[in-house]
């Protein structure tokens, strides 16, 4: 019976079902050749894999639309994107927004850091039963306007910098170590177990599950946790104008009906944002190199 | 193939005694008793392999956590090793179903952490880490993690990862699940090749695969619930029948599953199934 089936000659000359010499160890996840990028109409299709060159072709399109809608804005209050960038240039000049800027990301890259340890180390002591019912407690602060707290911190920490940086701390902390908390519940016990018979003790278990386990997760936390940050900082400027800060020139300028300002500062916050959220992704990259082998979008 | 089945069992190696494991107050395992003794062939070293075998959800994981140390009976016992004290975890290698190795670890890495677990100082850790690579066939894959490996080789890591602990006894459990074929024959070749490396080493595997395991096995035990009057299965599954592969000619051969004995011995314990 002929088969096709492509064969290939052994040394002795017999043909060999190719098929027959597959093993389930030919299969090698993380080995496979990425396939070949596809044309621009992967673009609309489904879980295509498109090359970088393609989908910087697409954002630059999107970001032309994008501007193309604003220019033709039927909304005249909303400044045009030229009105934008001049009033970049002259805040940048004249009113020392990149003072301000300079100001805020020392706030938030602080703030930032402090709750980073804060959470993590909260987060990690959940391991413990009896610290569970006080950082779910904390957890709960996110639901809690800043506004109430104002009092309270400047009572322990005092006003000014200490009060903003308190305040954004508090702020990143309850989300932060609410979704660190979930991460850390959701390691599967068969993890716990691999550790255990490989004779850990707890205490090393948690380092090498808990801790090392999860650590290319807490980069994303920490990097939504980093962006939710520049969206506090401003309401937290403005509870403490004293130090300044980017959030105090927004305010002001959104006070005098200044759009044009208002959305220059808009954007410096974005590009910021942006670069704290590629170098965030990077660390994870180099310390994690792991978290990214089997995924599709690499 | 050989027809030299002489042998001596000498002293216990594992003993199961009268293990009973029920969870809110359903008996999942009563009263399961069996005795894994050291198996000696004159003039070969030669380990052993056995098989627990039965249905799915008869209680064959809750008895593969047991014998691990992973979770304690509620009545009875398992004791291990000469001197028969009761099993601590960490006291026999485990290999779960889904072949766990730590993600955040090179194969490597996954090794000498648990070398470092025995007390293996770091340039030993190595030595044994690199010897049981090159000896399980991964030698090279060292600086890969454990998402770059295939199935096969995973499994040939994290039986090594626990051979960096445990010398003499592993556990697996549903080795076989999931594989085809020709993956499963390379296990069964796998397992035989290592169990014949040392006397001593004893593989415990559990499984719902009736002819894996008398592929392999020297031993097996079939598990299973008893039938009331009304033909109802009872609550907690015990051992139902032991077969000593050796005695029937099924073991340490080549081409066993061809031999008219095997199928009949396969049948006879596939009839059985029904009514564990």
């Amino acid at each position: 019976m002929k088969t096709n089936l492509p064969v290939t000659p052994q040394s002795d000359g017999s043909p060999v079902l190719i098929s027959a010499t597959h093993s389930s160890d030919a299969l090698k996840v993380g080995d496979r050749k990425p396939k070949a990028s596809e044309g621009p109409l992967a673009l609309f299709l489904p879980n295509r894999r498109v090359g970088m060159p393609l989908l910087l072709v697409a954002a630059l399109v999107e970001a032309a639309l994008f501007l193309l809608l604003w220019i033709l804005s039927p909304f005249k209050v909303l400044p045009q994107p030229m009105e934008v960038v001049t009033a970049l240039s002259d805040l940048w000049k004249n009113q020392g927004l990149g003072q301000e800027l300079g100001t805020s990301f020392a706030l938030n890259i602080e703030a930032l850091a402090l709750s980073t340890v804060l959470s993590l180390g909260m987060a990690y002591l959940t391991v413990i039963p009896v610290f569970r019912p006080l950082v779910t407690a904390i957890s709960k602060g996110r639901f809690l306007s800043l506004a109430g707290f104002t009092l309270v911190f400047t009572l322990i920490f005092g006003g000014g910098a200490p009060l903003k940086l308190s305040l954004l701390t508090f702020a990143i902390t309850v989300f932060f170590v609410t979704s660190m908390a979930s991460v850390i519940a959701a390691i599967p016990k068969s993890e716990f177990e691999h550790a255990r018979t490989l004779r850990m003790k707890e205490a090393r278990i948690v380092w090498e599950v808990v801790v090392l386990g999860t650590a290319d997760k807490a980069f994303e936390v920490l990097r939504q946790n980093a962006a939710m940050g520049w969206m506090m900082l401003a309401s937290i400027e403005i509870i403490s104008r004293g130090q300044g800060g980017i959030g105090v020139m927004l305010e002001n300028e959104r006070k005098y009906a200044a759009y044009a300002a208002v959305y220059a500062i808009q954007l410096v916050i974005l590009l910021v944002g942006m670069m704290q959220d590629f170098g965030i992704e990077w660390l994870r990259r180099l310390f994690c190199p792991y978290s990214v082998l089997t995924l599709e979008r690499k | 193939m050989t027809s030299d089945y002489s042998y001596q069992l000498h002293e216990t190696l594992v003993h199961l005694e009268g293990v009973s494991k029920s969870y809110d107050g359903v008996p999942v395992l009563r009263d399961v008793n069996l005795e894994i003794k050291n198996l000696v062939r004159p003039g070969k070293e030669q380990g052993q392999v056995v098989a627990l075998l039965g249905p799915s959800g008869v209680g064959k994981t809750t008895l593969f956590r047991i014998i691990a140390g992973l979770e304690t009976p509620d009545t009875g016992q398992v004791l291990m090793g000469g001197e028969q004290k009761p099993v601590r975890r960490g006291q026999i290698g485990v290999v779960a179903q889904q072949y766990p190795l730590f993600a955040h670890r090179t194969i490597l890495g996954n090794l000498l952490v648990a070398g470092k677990q025995v007390g293996l100082s770091g340039s030993a850790a190595r030595e044994k880490a690199d010897d049981l690579l090159k000896r399980f066939g991964v030698a090279g894959q060292g600086g890969k993690y454990p998402s770059q490996l295939s199935g096969g080789q995973r499994q040939r890591v994290a039986i090594a990862q626990q051979f960096m602990c445990s010398d003499a006894f592993l556990l697996m459990d549903e080795p076989f699940s999931g594989l085809d074929i020709l993956a499963q024959e390379t296990l069964i070749r796998f397992i035989h090749d290592i169990a014949a490396q040392d006397e001593l080493m004893t593989f415990i595997l559990i499984t719902h695969d009736i002819s894996a395991a008398l592929q392999i096995a020297d031993t097996v035990w079939v598990l299973g619930r008893d039938r009331d009057e009304a033909g109802k299965a009872v609550p907690g599954a015990r051992v139902q029948a032991s077969v000593n592969l050796i005695e029937r000619g099924l073991a340490w051969h080549d081409n066993i599953s061809s031999m008219p004995e095997f199928a009949q011995l396969r049948q006879e314990i596939r009839d059985l199934y029904p009514r564990l």
